[in-house]
Order: C-alpha cells, then structure tokens, then sequence
C-alpha cells in the first residue's frame, strides 16, 4: 500500500515534489552559473519542506499549516515543519495541470472573478488535495478572499474536526494594535503548544529570532547592492528566492543564514564586474506585486531581452527590514507582532490602510533609481486596484511613468502574455522609455 | 407584482430611498442639524445619534456614471465603491458634515483611503477597525473602537456623548428594530400585507433619516397594514441573501414574475434589526460592541460565523414559509462569492432550492434578470 493509497490528499503535493525533483535535477543542477547553484540551494530546501511534511504523515508526527504572515519563526522554534495551503497556486504554477485545475474550481461554483489563488486553494481543500495537518493556522488578511478561503476549511467535511486558530488583525498600525496582536500570537502559541504536544522555549525562540534577525539583515545588505547600476541581478534570482527562505522553507535556520551569505557573494561579484541580467540594462522597474507565476518564463525574460528591462524591485523584495529585540519576552513577542502585521510583504501594503501604496513607491523609486512603476493589477487584489488613483498621482508627484496593467498572475488566458507584452510595449514607448 | 401601498406614509418612504437627499434630510439641515454618512451596517448609528447628528448609511442612489472615480478604482471594483466615490467626486455627498468608514470589504474600506485624499471638503472623515473574530476579545477591542469614535464625534461636532444619552439612542434605535420586525412578522402571513420591494424602501429610509421621525411614520404605516387584504397572486414565497441591495426596483423585477419575496438576510434588512442591543448591561459603548461584533446576524465578513449565517438563514425559509433563496452579489465581491458557494451546499442538503444572481449596483440587464427568476420558479414547479 503506497503512501498516496493510505493518504489521497497527498497525491497533488508528492506530484508537486515530484516536479521540483524533476526541476531541480533535470535543468537547474546542469548549468554551472553561481545563480542556478543557488537556486538549486534553494530547491534543496523546498523539497527539504516537502520531505518533512510527508515524513511527518507517514510517522505520525505533528505538522501544521500556516503562512508566511502567521510568525514562521515560531514553529522552527518549536520543530514544528508547515506548509502554506495556498502555496500550489505560488510554488508549482509552472506545472502542466494548473489550468486544468482552474477550470476545475470554476465548475465547483466558484465564479471566475474570485481570486485565482483563493479559487485554487478552495478547490484543492475541497477536492482532498491538501495535506491534513494536526493543527491549522488560519490567515484572516489581507485580504477579503484569505478568511473566505478559511471558512470554507473550517467547513469542509475533512477539516471539520482538525483544531484551528486564526489571530485576529486590527486595522491600522499603531502600538494599540501592535499590543493587541503580539497577545493573539501569544494565544496562538498556546494553541500550537496544546494541540502538537511541543514545547515553545523561549531560549530557543531566541536563537531562532537571532538567526531570523541575520538573514534579514543579510537581504539588506542584498538589496543594497540591487540599489547598483546596472543591477546585479533581475528577475530570475532575488525576492520570490529570498522571501521563500527567510518567511517559508528556512525561517531563523543556519541554513539560510548560509543561504544568503551566498546570495551576498555573488551579487558582488557581479556588482564589481558591472555585469546585469540584461545585455544593456535601458528601463529600471518596480514591479509592485507578485511575479506573473503562471506564465513567468513567457514573460519576464522578454522584458530584459526585448527592453532591457530588469526587475530591479518588487513587492516581495523590500520593505523596512526591522530587527526583532531579543532582549525580553515581551519584546520578541512585539517583534514578531510587528514583523508579520506591519512589515511582512503584500500584508504590508494590502492589511491596512492605502498608506504604504504610496510610502514604498516613494521609497523604492528613489532607493533604486527606478524609471517606471508598473502595477500588475492582478484580478484577486480589489484592495490594490482601488488604490490606482492613489498610486498613480504618488508616481506624478514623483515625475516617474506608472502603468496599471490588468491581469492574472496564474491564468494566462486571463490576459494573455503577448496581450500583456503589447500593452506594456506601447507604454514604453509613448513614455519613450528603452 | 402590483404594489398595493398607497399611503403618504409609504410614499415618504419611497421617496426617501429613490433620493439621496431627501426632503426629510433636507428639512433637518435647513434647520441646522447635521448629518454624518457611515460606510457598512456594522458601524454603531447608535453613536452618532446619540452625538445630535443623524446617520445617514453611504448609498449611491441617483448615480449615473463612474467616470470620474475610475481614475481611482479599476474595472474589477464593485460598482457601489465606485459609484459611492464618484458622487463624492461630483460634489453630491457635499450636504454631509462628516464621513465614516470602516474596514469592511476590500472595494469599501479604500473610498476612505481615496476620500481622505481626493474629497477634501468633509472635514470629519474616520475609519474604524471592525475585527474578524467575534470573540470576548475582538467585543473588547471593538468596545474601544467606539469609544475612541465616541471621543472624535464628540471634539470635532463639540458636544458631549455621555452614558444617558448613549443609553437613549440604544433604546431609540431598539425601537426602530422592534417596529421594522413587526413588519417583518406580516410577512409571515400566507397573504402579505406588503411585498419585498415595498420592504426594502420601508427599510432604506429607516437608514436615512431621524429615528424618532421614521419610527412615528412606521407607527402609521403598521396601522395601515393592519387588516390590509395582502398579496396572493405569487407563485413562490423567496427569501433573498446577499449584500447591500438598496434599490426596491431590482426586487421588483423578481416579483414581477411572481416571486414574493417575504423576508431576506441583507444589509438593509433582517441584518440590521432582528436583534436588538442588550439594555441590560452596564456599558453602553459594550452593549453597541456585543451587538454589532458577536449577536446580532452576521455577514461574511466576520470568520468563523458561517454555520451560524446557515442556520439563521435555514431557520427563516422555515419561520417565513419561503420555497427558496435568492442569493444576489456584487460582481467582484470576493466575501458573497464565496458565502453563496458555501450557502448553495447547505441550502442543497437542506431542501431548499438557490438561485445564484451577480449583478451591478444600478439595477440593469432586467431581461435577462427575468428569465433566470423565471426559470428558477419553474424548477421549482411554480
């Protein structure tokens, strides 16, 4: 009896791994370039996630779900391996069955305008194609699609009975709401605790935080040398790598600390070589959202081959890097308050008020040089896309070109590529940027 | 389906929701009140009338065009959010003397981002941090809320919001509650007295003027109704579920082809007044927070509530004898998305058939409207 016998809401996460295996051994091992060793790096700890989870269900051992925003650090402290159960949509949406599996959730009822990344994640829930955790960590931000999604988890028949907890996110970003959500972490570390059997220690979560505390410290230095012209690196390697070790796969490890010290290297290298992913880098971007992850490749590398056109900022890549004070208790618990609610990407921007829509354009424009702010206008972020205006007259007051594209990260016939690719060429050059 | 009130009353009613600035509200500014707007039911109105201002819930009604607010919204906004800013763009909101919002969907809680930058005329704009929970502890965290509102209200407006008045407003407020489900409970009745359209103006306008005013006129209006021959040519007895539907006509299209709608779970409906905010505690400000965070019947928008959404829903087809539901959203409203794909199951295992309608904030595309009631009345074998 194979393992997907006994559990058949693991046969999309093994083929998941299945197709980083593939991916990892099969095309990025055989190129010798310092970035592609990296990401094999980096692939090494995603299926390190992988084999942990599937350990854990075969084992018998605990296991959470969770995310990024929901204080990672906290469950490395404790030893306790998670996924995110929105990540299929984010991780594998190279993979062949993606469309197959947006149509999938759309004949569930779901409409075709709810985001893709909600649409899909319901549907694996519903369809039994996500791994049962022993505890589930709920998300209720940013956005009105995230606690949907967790109220049909909370619903559906499977999960009914699994114990979940959600921290409850206040609004603005004042210390009435750093306090009030340092307290819902703390509940939440209670509720790991008694549903998982692991022990928080605080010496340990000290280490860990520390640890956390050098990765980010070590992106900064990272993003610092993004600041160079050209930059050292684009699309290809930067914020959706670094986010993925210092919030998901190696959150407050050594082996992300390593991990980035890496990073570090070889952007100097290239930084002291004047060498940028573009032949000649012409247009300097801020992409302010996700990458296009269900049709990156058909994409992203038009851009800098077509343009010269480099990704130098995302929104995943930057934001106020803040140390968390491991001094006191009290203060690693307003650290992690802090981190996850007013800092961590997309939750940043998205949670709150329209703020810091304006405030990062601002900062990222200026920090790296950037000649144009391109929002993406995924279908999913309603709250972003009624901050156009907003972003819009920040970027005028700015004198730098924005664009509002209309599109959806994950389905290509959403806006197909060459459509997106026409849009943006015209704007380019009515702007005469390239 | 003929609309059988003829009434001044009712017509004051109807006039107050066709317009925006009702002669009602009219009267009261001319006489140097003042009035405040407030974005979603779940703001505390309690609050501001207790302030001496009138709230007014934030509609759109008489708009005609978007084509100002789309510089600041995008196609894939909900056409209420950007109708609402458009006329605060055109300078149709300028008769209000403060604005409050709170975060309660994704489209809604950005008109305060864009009203704060773009509207600078209101000088009274807030928002308010509406918890996703209906724990003791989000009660708690909401009870501040409103305090801290209580204490803006009461600097900028310069006057005092003490207990007693508080307390007052609660019981008046209550009172709106009690009188609007004595109209509910005539909907029971297998001939209504009044049809769902002619409800939904009756509760538009409670949302539109003085309390005191509106609870003599529904007074009147109950009198009317009483004895009143009802409602008997329908096909079907409906309940509709969704979000904020303000507009009478769009009910009446699904009347029209014999579908009565005899009660509803709505933000301009059973939502905002099936219960009533407990007058037993101590504090008033506790008292608003437990009513508009844990009791009374909730939206999608708070987490963990939806079996209660269900059976309070379940429970009311059975209470109003209703054959089935219509559930009606936005386009691009993820929160009723989701809730009706949730709703379908549990009406589904419950016997109870649902139509699922998208629409637009202005009522339009009433062919097509027509033929799914249609339809949905004749698998239902009426």
């Amino acid at each position: 009896m194979t393992l997907i016998d006994k559990h058949p809401e693991l046969a999309r996460y093994i083929s998941e791994r299945e197709w980083f295996q593939f991916l990892r051994e099969q095309t990025l091992a055989l190129i010798e370039i310092p970035e592609m060793q990296l990401q094999v790096k980096t692939l090494d700890s995603l299926l390190k996630m992988y084999g942990r989870i599937l350990d854990a269900v075969e084992n018998d051992k605990p296991f959470l779900s969770s995310y990024y925003c929901l204080a990672p650090e906290l469950y490395t402290a404790m030893d306790l391996p998670y996924y995110m159960v929105m990540q299929t949509p984010f991780l594998a949406s190279s993979v062949p069955y993606l469309l197959g599996d947006i149509d999938a959730a759309e004949e569930m009822g779901l409409g075709s305008d709810l985001c893709t990344a909600i649409r899909l994640s319901i549907y694996y829930v519903e369809a039994n194609l996500s791994p049962l955790p022993t505890c589930a960590l709920n998300l209720l931000y940013p956005c009105d699609g995230a606690p949907l999604l967790h109220e049909v988890i909370k619903r559906n028949e499977r999960w009914r009975n699994i114990p979940m907890f959600a921290p409850d996110p206040p609004y603005y970003m004042d210390e009435r709401s750093l306090h009030y959500f340092a307290s819902e972490l703390r509940k939440m570390a209670k509720f790991i605790e008694k549903h998982t059997g692991r022990k928080l220690d605080m010496d340990k979560l000290k280490e860990t935080l520390e640890c956390s505390n050098q990765m980010f410290r070590l992106w900064d230095e990272y993003n610092q040398l993004r600041r160079n012209v050209p930059s050292p690196h684009g699309w290809g390697i930067g914020a959706p790598q670094c986010f993925s070790q210092a919030w998901v796969y190696e959150a407050g490890t050594p082996e992300g600390v390593g991990w980035f010290k890496k990073l570090v290297e070889i952007a100097e290298i290239n930084v002291k070589a004047g060498i940028g992913p573009a032949a000649k880098e012409k247009i300097r971007l801020f992409w302010f959202d996700l990458l296009p992850f269900g049709w990156v490749f058909d994409f992203l590398p038009w851009l800098e081959e077509e343009w010269g056109a480099v990704m130098v900022m995302d929104m995943f890549g930057n934001y106020p890097y803040t140390m968390i004070d491991t001094s006191s208790e009290e203060q690693m618990w307003l650290g992690l308050a802090k981190r996850n609610l007013f800092d961590s990407p997309m939750v940043r921007q998205a949670r709150g008020v329209a703020d810091n829509f304006a405030s990062d354009i601002k900062r990222i424009v200026k920090d790296y040089k950037i000649d144009v702010v391109i929002w993406p206008g995924h279908m999913g972020h309603k709250d972003g896309s009624a901050t156009v205006g907003i972003m819009r007259e920040t970027c005028r007051d700015l004198n730098v070109p924005f664009v509002h594209l209309g599109l959806d990260l994950f389905d290509r016939r959403y806006s197909t590529p060459d459509q997106i690719k026409d849009k943006i060429s015209r704007f380019f050059q009515a702007m005469g940027l390239g | 389906m003929e609309t059988k009130i003829k009434s001044k009353v009712f017509e004051k009613f109807s006039e107050a929701t066709r317009t925006l600035f009702n002669p009602v509200l009219q009267n009261w500014k001319d006489q140097g009140g003042k009035i405040v707007g407030y974005f979603c039911s779940t703001v505390p109105e309690e609050l501001i009338t207790a302030a001496g201002l009138v709230p007014l819930r934030m509609r759109a009604t008489g708009s005609t065009s978007t084509e100002r607010s789309d510089a600041f919204f995008s196609s894939i906004n909900c056409s209420f959010a950007r109708h609402c800013f458009n006329l605060a763009l055109t300078g149709d909101f300028k008769f209000l003397d403060g604005v409050i919002c709170v975060n309660s969907c994704d489209h809604v809680r950005r008109i305060y981002d864009n009203w704060i930058r773009f509207v600078p005329d209101t000088k009274f704009v807030e928002v308010m941090s509406l918890p996703r929970k209906t724990e003791a502890t989000q009660v708690a965290w909401y009870r501040d809320e409103i305090n801290l509102l209580r204490g803006k209200l009461e600097k900028h407006f310069g006057v005092k919001i003490s207990d007693k008045t508080l307390w007052k407003a609660i019981k008046l407020h209550n009172e709106t509650r009690r009188l609007q489900k004595k109209l509910y409970e005539l909907r029971k009745q297998d001939r209504p007295p009044i049809t769902g359209a002619e409800t939904l103006a009756v509760m538009v306008a409670g949302t539109a003027m003085p309390k005191e005013q509106y609870n003599n006129m529904l007074r009147e209006l109950l009198d009317e109704l009483k004895g009143a021959k009802g409602h008997s040519s329908h096909r079907a007895r409906l309940m509709i579920v969704g979000g904020i539907l303000d507009d009478p006509e769009y009910v009446s299209v699904i009347e029209d082809q014999g579908g009565l709608v005899v009660t509803d779970s709505l933000c301009f409906g059973t939502r905002i007044m099936w219960v009533q905010v407990d007058e037993s505690l101590s504090d008033p400000a506790e008292a608003l927070s437990k009513y508009y965070v844990a009791d009374r019947p909730s939206c999608p928008r708070f987490y963990g509530e939806h079996d209660n959404r269900a059976t309070y829903i379940i429970d009311m087809c059975r209470e109003f004898k209703c054959d089935g539901v219509i559930g009606e959203r936005l386009m691009f409203c993820d929160l009723w998305a989701v809730e009706h794909y949730m709703l379908g199951q549990d009406l589904k295992a419950a016997g109870i058939p649902m139509l699922k309608l998208d629409r637009e904030y202005l009522t339009g595309g009433v062919g097509q409207l027509r033929t799914r009631v249609q339809a949905f009345l004749e698998t239902m074998g009426r």
